[in-house]
């Protein structure tokens, strides 16, 4: 039996990885004396299963690695983490992060894998448990079903995969820019704070609501691009049938006919020349309108193409092709398409899929009825028809495009007002400037998708996803707002609530997430109701705030991981199990001082490069978190009262030209190298010379604190304002004033 | 009577800056003037009372006639003044021809106004005729287009302001979408959302759930509660909702609602008990799966208006109500309340008409009412549970009664949700006090939110809510404008707009030019043909990378439209002198056709300038007429009219010697014009005076002096950037010109340009486009005759309605008793003309083509160059 005892979703950053994580807690009782090997059959079982599990390196690092480990005998939890991460896999969420850690507890395991949403990961881990059982136990299981129903969720929960492609731009590690899903569709923030910006699939926070209903109707886009000289076919609105041929007798034949309204290509037949089609088209048209307008349109004979356009840039550009079909005398259209077309593993009906399959589109008859044929007709032996003129415009061409198109591409977009658009234009050769062609812009689309540039049924994909991360952030903006995170495991609430004073005086809107709640400034957020980790991740979606201070207890660690992916400053206040062994957290099976170390170290694994982490040097565990810091180290201490080891790492520190705030007799002291600098005395500072308070409402302030942990704090909040660049006479006033 | 002919005239016209409808109308000799039907007017006024004033009769002398149109023209604004139009203006001249006048009637909108010729006209007839005619229904179809026609009271608003700011703006549907501003500094609106409205921030309002958790983290306070499935779930949330409660602040009780209801439909309120938690449950889920339990809050519902980062206005929103008198039913108190004028049919007006539909009898069912019962005096009966006035709400303007705490609040909100407009909605006691402090909270935010309870509240003070709007737009001192010259005149119009479009792009801006050949942005045709009317202009204002503009404007728009712009920066008139095309809508002479271009005049910003030619005395008596400041050119420094202004230390260009010379007072700024090549070193005197008043259009605007220094070196004039601008090729030793000069003046400058080059013996040929008149066509060729020996003359297809033979018949007409010409030949055929002439050519010989097919006859010319380049190599 394998049973799950806990899980535990680990959002932010956490001592496993900086990924989000399930951590499940399983309990595999008596299989303990059950390793892989010595199950007979179990091996052979699992990988006929999961045959790819092959390419789980494992700790040997090389294909294969993990089949090693069965073969030599390795544990459940260990099975079950790679078991989950393959069904993830295999249900297109590959690769990522998995562990599996013993606990002090015999037979009780820590599997940690990476979770691509809460839902999907927990449901993978308990298939993963039924399958391991199922390989265990020799009874029957359906991986394919498992799969399926792992990718139906994803297909739901997951972001779209334009939006991903921008997130996955964004979160690279060339850019780093953090994300946040906002809701359970695909509006997602980048950046934090006052540097943020929103994008909801291809469209950003500055896409203009009038340009999207501008674009929208097609006959008013067209004339505005008329009007600014952008090649565009002339045709006009009408409402029914016998007006459609009318007016595609005067604008010359042939035309195309659409809805006005529509999208996405629906209702839109073209070369079409005979009264009988126009009527017929007109009607496809006026299914898909929402208004029931009808647009006909002279008809350009060309290829379609599509151009994306981000910030009056070409990004990326695609065509479509003709699909044919050639009789074979024996079978009907529907089979030819079946076998000649829809047979193309590229053509599915996931959103994913490069094309589409052709299956029970008006369209397709319409254009089988020109040509004298239908979809239950069986054409002659090498009869060709044409099924689609412009089926899914999905082949690449970005690098053909004549820079004269794009120059109108681009001017088209910014007509209509759009920062992202797709234009769709009609050429029969795009490296060819449209005049000389007859060429012409047919629509321009607001929120184009990004597809057929991520994953072009031919051709290079394109880096849009990139592009459009650039056009929000170019190379030099901003994305966020200094961070600073607070752990520890006393003085925590201290430290964060005195730094959010002393930065307010910096006239900076200022956010504070600690014990005693969520505030901006002096304004209290209603948080009450959400996790730490949510709660403090609202400074972080506030648009006002410009620098946010985060508590994190260990509890938060251990529950959530951390509210953001990197920050500015870390500090740990303090970290002493000796002394303190509150501090462990046995339920958690954090029993000793490294386990305790792992959970409160990822607070300096966090540090961006350019950060710096202010750390309490005479805390033995907290002095040794200075080397996992990617950015600089503050130490701080009370000199009056440190051992010789911290002397001498302070020495050592400041002997590599760090940084430390001492506390020497009375003064404070800001130490660069070999200098020295007096901040102030301890006697200036009232908070350190007041009693705790007891307020009328039993609210106590400054409860359980001691002289020296105030101290303590006192000297993290220095490091962290001297981090920051706070001015000293700033700094100076906030000492004294709290 | 007949109409001839009806025009919108959609800007600044020769009849003034009014839009407006112009008609030409024909009258039969037996009906011109109330003197042939005499009791006409009496008629008219009997069939509508609310004809206006007609104008003041001599008493003293027998009464003057007045002239039926002018009748008829009256009453076209008179039926629009009472269907509520704001008009003021019409005028009624009878034209050259007997019987035919013009009539011209001031319209809001166009629509509007051939409505109401057309009904004026109907009314006349039926007046004439004695039949009946229904004023009352006429002066309802014409409200009723206006009310679909204009703009709404929202986005009108923002129009107003606008056009207060000077900001120039132009509807680009017939639905609310205007755009403000012109080129590069455009801004859109639609209703009240502007061009940087989020279309993101947009759907986020649309989310009621999102919006709250955003708010959530803005600090805004929002009344707690979440969505839930089921009844028990709902009770579940509803007593932990009253468990947050409190007496002083928090209510201990809770809404159930549909999430995606509207209307009110399915909404509970204010309840705390289980059974009522049930059956609330059971009335929203039959509306939505999708079922939302909160806090109550009570109050009032009250709408706060962000605009940017500032609340501009706040109302008290009271849903559908009437009060009873212990007399009269419901339906009798809701048609009294219907009978406010105030209150319309749609968005037109400041309220709405109350509606006794299902909703509000189902409404008043909840309170136990009927529409029969009769409610005791004062009593208050609601007839909806929204406040919308779009459903006979009413709203009281609270503006000034807001804390200063809830107002940042509800811009936090929507800086939040990130709307630049916001509609908040807050629930609450009074605005008076912060939210906090009374348990309020915000309950909803929404983009593109109505203006017309703020504009025109149903109690309190209208607010400045569309001068807000354009502020958000429009920074202060920025009115949207590119600067605009405007460049009139019978010659020299197309060189001088591409020589002031090349200056200003050596000065780095975008320009966008329209001229007799095209329309040009940034150097790219986009489009071809005559585009010297308004609607080219319109599109290079339109256009989104057009940093100024230099429009040609030929009289021929103006008369069929009057002018794309409301006034522009620098208006050029070139000269009148002999004047071109008259003979067209009725102007004949040629002090008419400088009325014509006086309107460009007119229309000159007061602060901008007029650049006149001096030496053109039609021109120059403009002067008088100029809002704004004037520069004057000439190309004799002596010249009164330019020498008098000069003392006036007034801003002067003219020729000295070889420069030319910008002088203001003492200031002076020399220009060689050796380094003007369009002048051909002062050779080509035509090309000197549209120099000189393209320098003057550009001072105006501020270019430098080294800017236009080096955009004159610069500027290229051939036949490939300025085809029939006097062209000049090599052919085998002899010079050949080729122009598409048609006009006497046209010719005249090119006699001078030709005389001063050298020539042994001197051809030119010739054609007459067929639409000038006889004297202009028999001028042309007497002119030419008097200084060329060899004239080849022809006739293409294209006559403009003269029959075959008839043209060259005139130019024969004009060459009798030519001084210097010896060989007259004629010809057929444009190429053929030219082939002639080229044939005919000897070394050192000069040759004039007036082409007509303009780019048809230089690819030909071309052509023969090539030709006899490669004969000769």
């Amino acid at each position: 039996m394998i049973e799950f005892l806990n899980f535990i979703a680990l959002r932010g950053p956490n001592m496993w990885t900086y990924r989000p994580v399930i951590e499940a807690w399983v309990d595999i009782g008596e299989l303990e004396e059950s390793p892989s090997n010595t199950l007979p059959g179990f091996n052979e079982r699992l990988t006929a299963w999961l045959p790819s599990l092959v390419e789980h390196r494992c700790s040997y690092g090389e294909q294969g690695g993990f089949l090693q480990r069965l073969k030599e005998g390795t544990w459940p939890a260990h099975i079950l983490e790679h078991v989950t991460l393959e069904l993830q896999n295999l249900a297109g969420m590959p690769g990522g992060f998995g562990k599996a850690r013993s606990t002090s507890q015999r037979g009780i395991y820590k599997v940690a894998v990476r979770s691509w949403h809460e839902h999907i990961t927990r449901q993978a881990l308990l298939l993963g448990r039924d399958l391991v059982m199922a390989a265990i136990d020799n009874t029957p299981f359906n991986v394919a079903q498992a799969v399926a129903q792992l990718a139906q969720m994803k297909e739901h929960l997951l972001l779209g995969p334009s939006t991903q492609a921008i997130v996955d731009a964004a979160t690279a590690k060339s850019r780093r820019i953090p994300a946040i899903r906002l809701s359970a569709g695909n509006l997602v923030q980048l950046g934090y704070g006052k540097h943020s910006r929103r994008i909801w699939t291809a469209e950003t926070d500055a896409t203009s609501a009038i340009a999207e209903s501008i674009s929208s109707d097609k006959s008013l886009t067209n004339a505005l691009l008329r009007s600014c000289g952008v090649p565009v076919p002339e045709g006009s609105i009408v409402t029914h049938a016998a007006a459609a041929w009318t007016e595609a007798q005067s604008i010359g034949l042939p035309v195309v006919i659409k809805p006005v309204d529509g999208n996405h290509g629906r209702g839109v037949s073209v070369d079409l020349s005979t009264q009988t089609d126009i009527e017929a088209a007109f009607a496809l048209a006026e299914d898909a309108s929402r208004s029931g307008e009808v647009l006909v349109e002279k008809f350009i004979p060309g290829i379609e193409h599509r151009l994306l356009i981000v910030g009056g840039k070409l990004v990326a550009a695609a065509r479509g092709e003709e699909a044919w079909v050639v009789g074979d005398g024996r079978s009907t259209v529907q089979q030819l398409i079946n076998q000649q077309i829809n047979s193309d593993p590229r053509r599915g009906t996931e959103e994913a899929s490069p094309l589409n399959r052709i299956e029970n589109d008006p369209a397709v008859a319409l254009e089988l009825n020109r040509q004298g044929s239908a979809i239950d007709a069986i054409p002659i032996c090498g009869e060709r028809l044409l099924i689609q003129r412009n089926g899914n415009v999905a082949f690449d061409c970005t690098d053909e495009v004549h820079p004269a198109i794009i120059a109108q591409a681009a001017l088209a977009a910014r007509i209509v007002g759009l920062d992202i658009a797709g234009i769709d234009l009609v050429a029969r050769d795009i490296s060819q400037p449209l005049a000389s062609q007859q060429g012409a812009i047919v629509e321009v689309n607001a929120g184009p998708g990004l597809l057929m540039h991520l994953k072009p049924a031919a051709g290079q994909p394109r880096p849009v996803g990139e592009a459009i991360v650039d056009y929000l952030f170019p190379p030099d903006a901003a994305t966020r707002i200094p961070v600073v995170g607070v752990t520890g495991s006393a003085v925590a609430t201290l430290t964060a609530r005195w730094l959010d004073h002393v930065l307010r005086l910096t006239n900076q809107a200022t956010g504070l997430a600690c014990k005693e709640g969520v505030f901006l400034g002096t304004l209290p957020l209603a948080t009450q109701n959400l996790s730490p980790l949510a709660a403090a991740q609202t400074l972080l979606i506030n648009r006002q705030t410009e620098v946010a201070v985060i508590e994190n207890s260990i509890d938060d660690l251990l529950n959530e991981g951390l509210a953001y992916d990197r920050c500015q400053v870390g500090i740990v206040t303090t970290l002493n199990p000796d002394q303190d062994p509150s501090s462990l957290r046995p339920d958690h099976y954090i029993d000793t001082p490294e386990r305790l170390f792992n959970i409160v170290r990822t607070q300096v694994d966090v540090v961006l490069p350019n950060g710096c982490a202010v750390l309490n040097a005479a805390d033995p565990l907290v002095r040794e978190m200075a080397e996992l810091c990617d950015g600089e180290v503050i130490f701080f201490a009370d000199e009056n009262t440190a051992d010789t080891n911290t002397l001498a790492a302070l020495t050592a520190h400041r002997t590599q030209g760090g940084r430390a705030v001492l506390l020497r007799n009375q003064a404070i002291i800001l130490a660069e190298a070999n200098n020295e600098k007096s901040l102030l005395t301890l006697t200036e500072i009232s908070y350190i010379n007041t009693a705790v308070k007891v307020f009328a409402d039993n609210q106590k302030v400054g409860a359980g604190e001691t002289a020296a942990n105030r101290i303590t704090a006192l000297l993290a909040t220095i490091g962290a304002a001297w981090a920051l660049n706070v001015p000293l006479v700033t700094l100076r006033i906030g000492l004294t004033t709290f | 009577m007949d109409i001839i002919r009806l025009r919108a005239l959609r800007g600044p016209n020769l009849w003034g800056r009014h839009t407006a409808i112009e008609a030409t109308l024909h009258c039969p000799s037996c009906a011109r003037t109330s003197a042939d039907l005499p009791d006409i007017t009496t008629r008219i006024q009997a069939r509508f009372p609310g004809l206006g004033a007609l104008p003041a009769q001599n008493p003293s002398a027998q009464a003057t006639p007045l002239p039926l149109p002018e009748l008829i023209a009256i009453a076209a604004l008179s039926l629009q003044i009472s269907a509520g139009c704001p008009v003021a203006f019409y005028r009624c001249t009878e034209t050259v021809e007997t019987g035919v006048y013009q009539i011209v009637v001031e319209y809001s909108e166009e629509a509007v106004g051939r409505l109401a010729v057309e009904l004026a006209l109907e009314l006349y007839i039926a007046a004439r005729d004695d039949q009946p005619f229904d004023a009352a229904n006429a002066i309802a179809r014409l409200r009723a287009l206006d009310e679909d026609q204009r703009l709404g009271p929202s986005t009108g608003a923002i129009v107003h302001a606008a056009v207060a700011r000077g900001i120039p703006y132009r509807r680009l549907t017939t639905g609310s979408l205007v755009q403000f501003g012109w080129g590069a500094r455009q801004r859109r609106i639609q209703a009240a959302e502007i061009d940087a409205t989020s279309a993101i921030a947009e759907s986020i309002a649309q989310d009621k759930q999102l919006t709250k958790q955003l708010l959530l983290a803005a600090g805004v306070p929002v009344p707690e509660g979440r969505s839930v499935a089921s009844a028990a779930e709902a009770w579940v949330a509803a007593q932990a909702i009253m468990a947050n409660g409190n007496d002083n602040l928090l209510s201990r009780s809770v809404v159930v609602k549909p999430q995606d209801g509207n209307q009110g439909k399915g909404v509970t309120v204010d309840i705390c008990t289980q059974d009522a938690v049930f059956q609330a449950y059971a009335a929203a889920a039959a509306i939505s799966d999708d079922v939302l339990v909160e806090r109550y809050l009570p109050g009032h519902d009250f709408r706060l208006l962000v605009v940017g980062n500032r609340l501009i206005a706040a109302a008290r929103r009271e849903p559908a109500q009437v009060i009873g008198n212990g007399q009269d039913s419901i339906s009798a108190l809701v048609d009294a309340v219907n009978l406010d004028p105030n209150r319309g049919d749609g968005h037109a007006t400041s309220l709405t008409k109350i509606r006794l539909d299902n909703i509000a009898i189902a409404t008043l069912q909840q309170q136990g009412l009927t529409p029969d019962s009769v409610p005791s005096q004062g009593q208050r009966v609601v007839l909806r549970h929204n406040a919308n006035l779009s459903t006979g709400g009413t709203a009281t303007d609270v503006t000034d009664e807001v804390h200063p705490q809830l107002a940042a609040r509800a811009i936090a909100a929507a800086a939040m949700v990130g709307l630049d407009i916001c509609g908040v909605d807050a629930v609450c006691e009074t605005l008076t006090r912060p939210l906090e402090a009374q348990g309020g909270g915000i309950v909803e935010v929404n983009a593109a939110p109505g203006l017309r309870m703020h504009l025109a509240p149903s109690y309190g003070k209208g607010r400045a809510v569309g001068e807000a709007i354009i502020d958000l737009l429009f920074p202060a001192g920025d009115n949207g404008r590119i600067p605009i010259v405007a460049v009139a005149g019978t010659n020299g119009k197309t060189t001088t707009v591409r020589l002031i479009a090349h200056l200003q792009t050596v000065a780095g801006r975008r320009v966008g030019m329209t001229t007799t050949d095209g329309v040009y942005i940034q150097g790219q045709r986009i489009d071809s043909g005559d585009c010297s009317g308004p609607k080219s202009a319109r599109n290079v204002l339109l256009h989104p990378e057009v940093d100024a503009a230099v429009l040609e404007t030929a009289r021929g728009g103006i008369l069929r439209e009057g002018l794309a712009f409301d006034h522009c920066d620098v208006a050029v008139v070139t000269n009148i002198g002999l004047g071109d095309h008259l003979g067209l809508n009725y102007i004949t002479t040629v002090e008419d056709l400088a009325v014509v271009k006086r309107v460009i005049v007119d229309n000159v910003s007061p602060t901008g300038m007029t650049v006149l030619n001096a030496a053109d005395p039609l021109v120059a008596r403009k002067a008088n007429y100029c809002p704004s400041a004037v520069t004057f050119f000439a190309a004799d420094s002596q010249h009164p009219v330019l020498a008098a202004h000069g003392a006036r230390r007034q801003r002067v260009v003219y020729r000295d010697g070889d420069d030319l010379v910008t002088a203001e007072g003492e200031v002076q700024a020399r220009f060689p014009l050796a380094n003007i090549p369009l002048t051909h070193a002062g050779a080509l005197g035509f090309q000197v005076e549209n120099v000189m008043a393209a320098i003057a259009a550009v001072w105006a605007l501020g270019l430098d002096w080294h800017v236009i220094r080096e955009g004159l070196a610069s500027f290229v004039n051939n036949a490939d950037t300025a085809p029939g601008r006097f062209n000049v090729f090599q052919y085998c030793g002899a010079t050949v010109i080729a122009d598409y000069g048609h006009n006497p003046d046209a010719i005249v400058a090119l006699i001078q340009a030709v005389e001063a080059m050298p020539g042994k013996r001197r051809t030119a040929v010739i054609s007459a486009a067929g639409d000038r008149r006889d004297e202009d066509i028999r001028q042309q060729s007497q002119l030419l005759g008097g200084v060329f020996d060899n004239l080849i003359l022809y006739e293409d297809a294209c006559q403009r309605g003269r029959t075959p033979g008839e043209t060259l018949g005139l130019l024969r007409e004009g060459l009798a008793g030519a001084a210097r010409a010896q060989q007259v030949t004629d010809v057929y055929g444009e190429f053929l003309a030219i082939d002639q002439a080229l044939e005919s050519l000897a070394p050192g010989d000069l040759c004039l083509i007036l082409i007509d097919q303009v780019e048809e006859a230089l690819a030909h010319i071309k052509q023969r160059v090539t030709e006899s380049l490669a004969k000769a190599a």
